[in-house]
């Protein structure tokens, strides 16, 4: 049984209008007391910037959770996203929400976002149907409605719009935290693209040439610095960024070679105009721009004059796997150079590319690219394997609004889940997972999870949380970024993990929050009762230190981390399997044995594990295996 | 490593009641700028051994905390300063009854004790 992790201290207000600014606050109100306003300039003028946004119609989403963080992903979007008609099913979670979609994307507990397309009654077959009957009855549950497409689509382009001007806001607020994480290359999907801003040039306001040019030279010296490395890392799947940044950059690539011929100088001088531009647009035409804008800008790059305006390039541009981070940092460097170069045909630009055109354009059937990713189970997938169903919606949607299918660089997505409880279908709204966040670097146990784990120790405002066995520091990060106002204390035996986690910190700018040290989880260098929250994962099953392995260490270990808690502290671990059963076996066998463990604990102390106070156990899913949540509270012995 | 840290590090070496405070020996030390956030300082405060914070500093702190410490924004900047920007990347810090050195390095102490020590 989960309890509910979190005290319910916000107060939702159903009226649409003044619920981004309530949202912005109440959000930090959850985490921390009513009256505390822990808030730094960068992240006060989001709020800021937030709570001037008002709400926009309600929109429906669902995001996937791997097995066991539904519970979490529920609570989450209640919580901070005050959405209604919350469903909650086996590795999803559908909702509705009116918050702006920037927020929606920064929920924690989330794999992937999608906005809804349909969400309806199994698809059902009898055993006699004909295989074209059956075709032609999946046709009709699925593609039905035409106005139900073409909806999707206009909520789903103007959502992506909103992505890209968030973002761009962000950008110019932020600069170095841009700055920084541009050094890195990201995972990115094969053929999955979106029309995203950030490979766009991002300026627009005067202010933002000096910005620009300060983050240039920043980024000139990052650049040249982490070139090779920064490459070789977007390989491994080990950095991250914000999604959009990096997938789109691969597809661009994509794109790029597959245009190169395409090439027009006119397209090029435009888009070197079209500076401050950010619109969504029909495929090809974004395409060609994206195109020219790279070369230009690669070339810009390697000549390293940093602030000239290059005129064309030839369209034979060798285009590396470097570009995406060229990309990233490209932008910004456009950002000075863009000013300088003519302003005069922006009017044309604007004319050309508003929003409202490319609505038109939607609706009057320019052919919208798609690709259609299927997933059958049960009954119905003894009629249709995935492809098949795939391509009955592609040759319908085809038929019926005159789409595009494209297998590799599609505008758009549609994934279809059909099972026997339901028939649910959406469009992807973020290229990569939202468990990929933009402030880690490097990965170690998932995000979500590290999240979950935090949000179960109940943080409050001036806590001293401590992970004994950190690793790169994920949970660290993950809970600081969620509370502000607590302190964390991360220890590792390992020089390198160590080093990844001050890395990482300092990427994610926490640097004055969560400090690190090199110690043992079997002696660890506190005093009795001084940390008011242990998350730990621990190490499943693997070589424990130098001689002896997990099994055994784990009563000191298990008993280390209750000594330092005081008295009320949450205790939230993370084990294999094999460990949870032990762990279990430990805390029973206490009550009829407690001196069996004095000989191995270094200190003098009551009968250790005697006042932990088991909470919750929760299963959770880590890919191949599971693992099990166990969350304790220190009591009075 | 920051002040912050220090106050609350405790040596386990075998045999010894009191490892507390740790004397900082510091052949390298840095001064970063950190963004001032007052409540978290004044929350920080409650929790910290005082005496050994003010030990540490080898700074003007009072003796004692004042009472009204978390409306004297002078006095919290102050605090801030020391828990926050002050951060020893090398040196070592000495355990009061043993002696045994823990060395700082590239700003993160090395707590870890030997088979015999603990």
């Amino acid at each position: 049984m989960l309890e509910r992790p979190l005290p319910d201290k916000t107060i939702w207000r159903s009226a649409s209008v003044s619920v981004s600014g309530v949202n912005k606050q109440s959000k930090m109100a959850a985490c921390y007391q009513p009256n505390e306003h822990v808030l730094t300039p960068k992240s006060s003028s989001n709020a800021v910037m937030a709570a001037q946004r008002s709400n926009g119609p309600s929109v429906r989403y669902y995001c996937t959770a791997g097995n066991g963080m539904e519970p979490f992903l529920a609570e989450e979007v209640k919580r901070k996203l005050a959405a209604e008609d919350v469903h909650q099913m086996s590795g999803k979670v559908l909702f509705s929400t009116s918050v702006s979609i920037d927020r929606v994307t920064e929920l924690k507990a989330a794999e992937r976002l999608f906005l809804l397309l349909k969400h309806d009654s199994p698809v059902r077959l009898s055993v006699h149907t004909n295989p074209a009957k059956a075709v032609s009855i999946l046709q009709a549950r699925l593609l039905g409605n035409r106005n139900q497409w073409t909806d999707a689509v206009m909520t789903w382009s103007r959502l992506q719009r909103e992505l890209s001007d968030r973002r761009t806001h962000a950008k110019a607020s932020s600069t170095s935290q841009t700055v920084k994480r541009t050094k890195e290359g990201g995972k990115g999907s094969e053929g999955q693209r979106k029309e995203e801003e950030k490979c766009n040039v991002v300026t627009g306001k005067p202010t933002e040439e000096q910005r620009g040019e300060e983050s240039v030279t920043r980024r000139l010296r990052s650049v040249e610095g982490n070139g090779a490395q920064t490459v070789e890392k977007k390989r491994k799947s080990e950095t991250s960024q914000k999604g959009e940044t990096c997938g789109e950059a691969q597809a661009l690539e994509k794109r790029i070679k597959r245009d190169n011929e395409d090439e027009s100088s006119r397209d090029k001088d435009l888009w070197k105009q079209r500076t401050s531009e950010r619109e969504q647009e029909d495929g090809d035409e974004e395409e060609r721009r994206m195109v020219s804008f790279t070369q230009n800008v690669k070339e810009g790059i390697i000549s390293e004059t940093g602030l000239q305006c290059r005129g064309s390039t030839d369209a034979g541009v060798n285009v590396t796997t470097g570009i995406n981070h060229h990309m990233e940092s490209s932008s910004r460097e456009i950002d000075g150079k863009a000013e300088d170069c003519a302003v005069e045909d922006m009017e044309h630009d604007k004319t050309q590319l508003d929003p409202s055109r490319i609505q038109l354009e939607m609706t009057c059937a320019v052919p919208v690219s798609f690709r259609v990713s299927c997933k059958c189970t049960g009954s119905l997938a003894r009629y249709f394997s995935p492809q098949e169903v795939s391509k009955v919606i592609g040759v319908g949607l085809a038929r019926s609004l005159g789409w595009k299918a494209d297998l590799k660089n599609p505008q758009l997505e549609v994934n279809v889940y059909l099972s026997d409880d339901h028939c649910l279908m959406g469009i992807p709204l973020t290229r990569l997972p939202l468990a990929n966040r933009s402030y880690i670097r490097t990965t170690g146990l998932r995000s979500t999870l590290a999240w979950a784990m935090a949000s179960l120790a109940q943080i409050q405002p001036g806590f001293c949380v401590v992970d004994p066995m950190c690793g790169v520091g994920t949970i660290l990060i993950e809970a600081a970024q969620e509370h502000k106002a607590a302190c964390f204390l991360g220890m590792d035996v390992d020089d390198r993990q160590l080093q990844r986690a001050s890395e990482n910190i300092e990427f994610a700018e926490l640097g004055c929050r969560i400090h690190l040290l090199k110690a043992s989880s079997m002696v660890l260098p506190l005093a009795n009762a001084s940390v008011d929250a242990v998350i730990c994962d621990l190490p499943f099953g693997r070589k424990f230190g130098t001689k002896t392995n997990m099994a055994s260490n784990l009563p000191v270990i298990v008993t280390e981390m209750e000594r330092i808690l005081r008295v009320g502290g949450t205790l939230v671990i993370l084990l294999s399997p094999q460990l949870s059963c032990l762990l279990k076996k430990l805390l029973a066998q206490k009550d009829t044995d407690p001196t069996s463990f004095q000989k191995t604990t270094p200190h003098n102390l009551p009968p250790p594990l005697s006042s932990l106070k088991h909470q919750a156990n929760l299963r959770v899913s880590l890919g191949a295996i599971d693992g099990l949540i166990h969350k304790y509270v220190k009591i009075d012995a | 490593m920051k002040l912050l840290t220090h106050n609350m590090l405790t040596s386990h070496v075998k045999g010894v009641t009191k490892g507390y405070p740790l004397l900082i020996k510091a052949t390298e030390v840095k001064v970063n700028e950190v963004e001032f956030n007052p409540q978290f300082v004044s929350r920080m405060i409650p929790k910290l051994e005082w005496s050994a914070l003010v030990q540490a500093a080898e700074e003007d702190l009072p003796g004692e905390l004042v009472a009204d410490y978390e409306t004297n924004e002078e006095f919290l900047k102050k605090v801030h300063r020391i828990l926050l920007e002050v951060e020893v990347l090398e040196g070592c810090l000495q355990c009061p009854e043993s002696g045994r050195e823990f060395p700082i390095s590239r700003g993160i102490p090395n707590m870890l004790l030997n088979e015999d020590e603990a």
